[in-house]
């Protein structure tokens, strides 16, 4: 055997078996060969054998997770200055003790052969791979350089700063760092997935941020969409809930999911019920139907404290239709079961059930590509207003919001002429504009804004882990659109596709090797939970925030008034010392929480932290709107009708029966992430790749999960290697037969089609493309008004490859 | 002596797979890659089933976590040649992998093809090899012989070896197995099946309670607690 095969295996297990018989037989009192002996399980010898070896040095180090935007609570076993194994922190309020298969496989991302050791700059053409490894000083210096003179110029607005999923207060520091330095471009990924439904929550409840479920005590719980048990912001309270509304408490609570494909939370509900792809909206009107006309709903909550139920007469004088009669005349049984597909029994039945058991809930999506048809906003608030029709708004099992520990204000700064300047200028998403009044970012406006250069062209981008080639692939915009921006830096853990055509990429620390905060979210109390390094960095990176304080160190003028700290840690405990905190606790414990949420009576003092706590225009009365003032506010204009506020269901343009559409594509396409997938990685995760398609068993690669009568029109069988093919582009995948979905709805998951340069496996290439990229068959637009992307369902025809 | 054993609550789990990945980074198992695992041949002691019944819209689907099964009457014993492979003092059937010689019997014995075989050497990528678990018991195993789920038996050895140091008598309920401490919905649980008093003896008696293929008679250690 040769050195260099023996170097890429693990001592031991490079010996053939004959050797390891041959040694086996030998060595029982070698040094050495206890390696070899270690095998051997069970057997009396083993644990005296270990004895002998001199016990190595073990802690257990607590941190706080990032592959999800939980933020669950981490013991991570770390022997001899390498982790070896991750827990759940039994202590920790949200996951008591148990963690998901991403925290679990963590360690491979901490160890990832993937990662970049140093900062490097591209030498030749982008995208060449003519990279110069070079050292953090020279890096940072360029990077320096070219921002300074972006603001010396008067351009600092041409700077945008995109990224993906953060964590703690590393969002307002990123604003805080594109304010001081002057340009309105932030851009967030949000609007791919939860931004309408933090819209949604702020124009009825009129509080900005997501709502809180409270399934520990609910009786009823709906999912309008979405995989609740899978990929949730909070899935792993849900899971922990969801086991307690069964097995903990006396009365059986019932969980109902609605989707086209019967996903892992459908599988585990109580209830399937199938409808066609984007008509959640429908099936919730469709319910407050029945519970309006049986007068189910909440009389004494809807009379005192919602606005708009009743058809109503403004200040004006003139007649405005309300959410009852909106709903009775539009939204009869027969409609919407046209519209969604569902009997008519199972709406009436379902309505009956969410009405009569209360506390009852009716769970808005906010998951990646869930509420995406086109009609998501009024989707978003047609699902909310059934919270408020059987009074769910702030009681145990209802809907609660969400509290967050108190900060210290941001110390004061004096911006410079290169930050006001750059301020004043339009952003280039459009988000806030009067298109997109709502959005706060539009992520997928990107390569449109980048190839137009309109309203201007950017001089630099900065992408903070986050991959936009993958994500909007927009049939070659996004590429296309980076080759316009002169300067692009990357802060990014792995090579991923866009860091690939990156000037410069600035390796990111994962979250096993930083100091971070992390807030607690859907528990409802406030809380906080502490990150920090369980090992030594393992390569030459850099805490991502650090980097950001770093450059603003270094720009000087504003941005050094702006953010004085020298790291990350020092400014979130400076931030967090309006909490009263023992740190020591805090270190010990791994978090701080309240761990008592207080509910608010209606028309208490405390309601008004419930309802209209952050309204901007419409009245802060303590009142749950199903007219939505805030949005007859921001629209008012002469051509807004009632119809503008009110939820109501516009039907996706994919689902328009255009017959040569139909004939041409007769398959809508959805996409899903999955649990065995992470937003915040770009790399291979090998574990969680032998764990990927649990309902088909598939591993390594891409499926397309489509209907046994489909399938059999088509000639197709399980294990077919197909291609999928849209208007735009195609892709392959390996057909799945599955029963668990809608007759002319295919399936494929999110995520797939990321790059790897390393050898997994034995016969594995050397590179290669795991799975295809879904997204590639999509062409990506906003929705008016909210922003939020329309990525599903798309049309698609399916064939043997 | 305990009779270890394990009691899955199928109404409580959710199929989330986190057994599944807390099983491999505990105990070592081979990444397979693209090309392995396409041949079924990726090693995960405790993964995840799917059974699909009905048609569409009635489907039934079900979802069953799948670790070795420790039967008190265990086929796969039985038929090793070389006495490999043996149920221990406390009921928890091993693998001693300098006997096994790989011809694989037991790995057809076991109704419940929870035991794999390694086809060639285990392998990582050099980097990866940083976070395979120290404990001697779950070194990586050579090529040529069988592996298989051992209810996480080295952490029984470091238990036992904890209440020995801290001068206390060893208790059922200091050992668990990782799937057991990581389940997200606290849908395992793990104990003494001889002590009446513990709370999987208890479980394992609930009329909800089954094992897989009783039938044939093999006794699982594994019991199941039915959905709904």
């Amino acid at each position: 055997m040769d050195n260099h095969q023996a170097e890429n295996q693990t001592p031991g297990n490079h010996l053939t078996r004959r050797d390891f018989v041959k040694i086996g037989a030998t060595a029982a009192a070698i040094g050495a060969a206890a390696m070899a002996l270690k095998p051997t399980v069970g057997a009396p010898a083993a644990s005296a054998l270990s004895e002998q070896v001199t016990r190595p040095e073990e802690t257990l180090v607590k941190t706080t997770c990032a592959l999800c935007p939980s933020g669950c609570g981490l013991d991570v076993r770390v022997v001899n200055g390498r982790a070896v194994k991750v827990e759940g922190n039994p202590l920790h309020p949200l996951n008591q003790g148990v963690c998901c298969l991403r925290a679990q496989a963590s360690l491979e991302i901490l160890y990832s052969p993937e990662r970049l050791a140093h900062p490097r700059i591209q030498m030749g053409r982008r995208g060449s791979g003519d990279w110069k490894e070079v050292s953090w000083d020279e890096a940072l210096a360029l990077v320096v350089q070219k921002l300074s003179d972006l603001r010396k110029n008067g351009q600092a607005h041409t700077l945008a700063l995109v990224h993906g999923e953060t964590r703690g207060q590393m969002r307002s520091l990123i604003h805080r760092f594109m304010q001081a330095y002057g340009s309105p471009n932030v851009i967030g990924r949000e609007s791919l997935a939860d931004q309408v439904a933090r819209q949604a929550m702020f124009l009825t409840q009129g509080i900005n941020g997501l709502p809180v479920y409270d399934l520990n005590n609910a009786s009823y719980v709906m999912c309008f969409g979405g995989n609740l048990l899978e990929t949730n912001r909070n899935v792993i309270v849900h899971l922990g809930a969801v086991a307690f509304m069964r097995r903990g408490r006396p009365q059986r609570g019932k969980l109902v999911s609605v989707h086209p494909r019967l996903n892992l939370t459908g599988i585990k509900a109580d209830e399937w019920v199938p409808v066609r792809p984007g008509t959640y909206g429908a099936l919730a009107l469709g319910m407050a139907n029945v519970i309006i006309n049986s007068k189910l709903y909440d009389e004494k909550f809807v009379r005192d404290f919602t606005f708009g139920f009743e058809d109503f007469t403004d200040v004006n004088g003139n007649l405005h239709q309300g959410f009852k009669n909106l709903v009775l005349e539009q939204y009869t049984l027969e409609r919407v079961s046209k519209i969604t597909g569902a009997p008519t029994e199972t709406i009436a039945r379902l309505a009956g059930e969410f009405a009569t058991n209360r506390p009852a809930v009716a769970i808005m999506p906010n998951e990646i590509a869930e509420l995406n048809s086109g009609n998501s906003l009024y989707t978003a608030m047609a699902i909310h207003a059934l919270n408020a029709l059987v009074g769910s708004i702030d009681v145990q099992g209802g809907v609660l919001v969400q509290r967050f520990p108190d900060l210290e204000q941001w110390p004061d700064y004096t911006p410079d002429d290169a930050a006001v300047q750059g301020l004043s200028q339009p952003r280039i998403d459009g988000a806030g504009s009067a298109q997109y009044p709502l959005a706060i970012s539009i992520y997928q406006n990107l390569p449109d804004a980048l190839l137009s250069g309109e309203p201007y062209p950017l001089n630099a981008l900065m992408l903070l882990n986050t991959n936009p080639v993958l994500d909007l692939p927009q049939n070659g915009r996004m590429v296309a659109a980076l080759e316009k921006v002169p300067f692009i830096v990357s802060i990014a853990s792995t090579l991923d596709a866009t860091a690939a055509l990156a000037d410069v990429v600035l390796p990111s620390a994962t979250f096993l090797e930083v100091w971070g905060d992390d807030f607690m979210e859907g528990v409802g109390y406030a809380g906080v939970s502490l990150r920090r390094p369980v090992v030594e960095l393992v390569q030459d990176n850099r805490n991502p925030a650090d980097i950001l304080l770093q450059v603003a160190a270094q720009l000087g003028g504003s941005l050094e008034q702006a953010l004085p700290w020298s790291d990350y840690q020092t400014l979130f405990r400076q931030r967090l010392s309006a909490t009263p905190l023992d740190w020591e606790k805090v270190e010990s414990n791994g978090f701080w929480a309240e761990m008592v949420y207080f509910y608010a009576q209606p028309g208490s003092p405390a309601w008004a932290n419930i309802v209209g706590r952050d309204r901007l225009n419409a009245p802060k009365d303590g009142r749950f709107d199903f007219y939505s003032r805030e949005l007859a506010a921001i629209l008012s204009n002469d051509t807004m009708n009632d119809l503008d506020c009110l939820p109501h269901f516009v039907l996706p343009e994919a689902l328009e029966e255009v017959v040569h559409e139909a004939q041409e594509y007769p398959f809508l396409l959805i996409s899903q992430s999955l649990i065995t997938q992470t937003q915040s990685w770009q790399g291979t995760i090998p574990t969680l790749q032998e764990c990927l398609g649990l309902q088909g068993n598939v591993k390594w690669r891409s499926w397309v999960e489509i209907n046994p009568k489909a399938a059999e029109a088509l000639g197709l069988h399980d294990g077919d290697v197909v291609w999928v093919e849209s208007h735009i582009d195609r892709i392959q995948a390996t057909v799945r037969v599955y029963p668990g979905i809608w007759p002319n709805v295919v399936f494929m998951p999110l995520g797939m089609g990321r790059h790897t340069m390393t050898k997994w496996g034995r016969n594995a290439p050397e590179q290669m493309i795991v799975g295809s990229n879904p997204n590639r068959l999509v062409d990506i637009r906003s929705e008016p008004l909210s922003g939020q992307a329309i990525i599903g369902p798309a049309r698609v025809k399916i064939y043997k490859a | 002596m305990p009779r270890w054993g394990m009691v899955i609550d199928l109404d409580k789990c959710f199929a989330c797979q986190s057994c599944t990945a807390a099983c491999r980074m505990e105990n070592n198992t081979p990444i397979a890659g693209p090309d392995q695992a396409i041949l079924g041949r990726a090693i995960l002691w405790n993964e995840v089933l799917p059974f699909l019944e009905g048609e569409y819209p009635l489907v039934h689907a079900t979802m069953i976590p799948r670790p070795c099964m420790h039967c008190d009457n265990p086929p796969c014993t039985a038929v090793c040649p070389v006495r490999a492979t043996y149920k221990n003092e406390e009921g928890i059937v091993v693998v001693d992998y300098q006997r096994c010689i790989g011809c694989r019997m037991c790995t057809v014995a076991c109704p419940y093809a929870i035991r794999y075989f390694n086809w060639f050497p285990p392998e990582w990528p050099q980097a990866l090899k940083q976070h395979l678990n120290p404990d001697p018991e779950v070194a990586p195993r050579p090529k040529g012989v069988v592996e298989k789920c051992t209810f996480c038996i080295q952490r029984l050895h470091r238990a036992r070896e904890k209440a020995a140091a801290e001068g206390r008598t060893f208790q059922a309920t200091d050992y668990m197995p990782a799937c057991v401490q990581t389940c997200t919905g606290h849908a395992r649980y793990f104990g003494d099946l001889d002590d009446p008093n513990s709370l999987v003896s208890k479980l394992s008696h609930s009329p909800r309670a089954f094992r897989l293929l009783e039938e044939l008679g093999t006794e699982p250690k594994v019991y199941y607690l039915k959905q709904g």
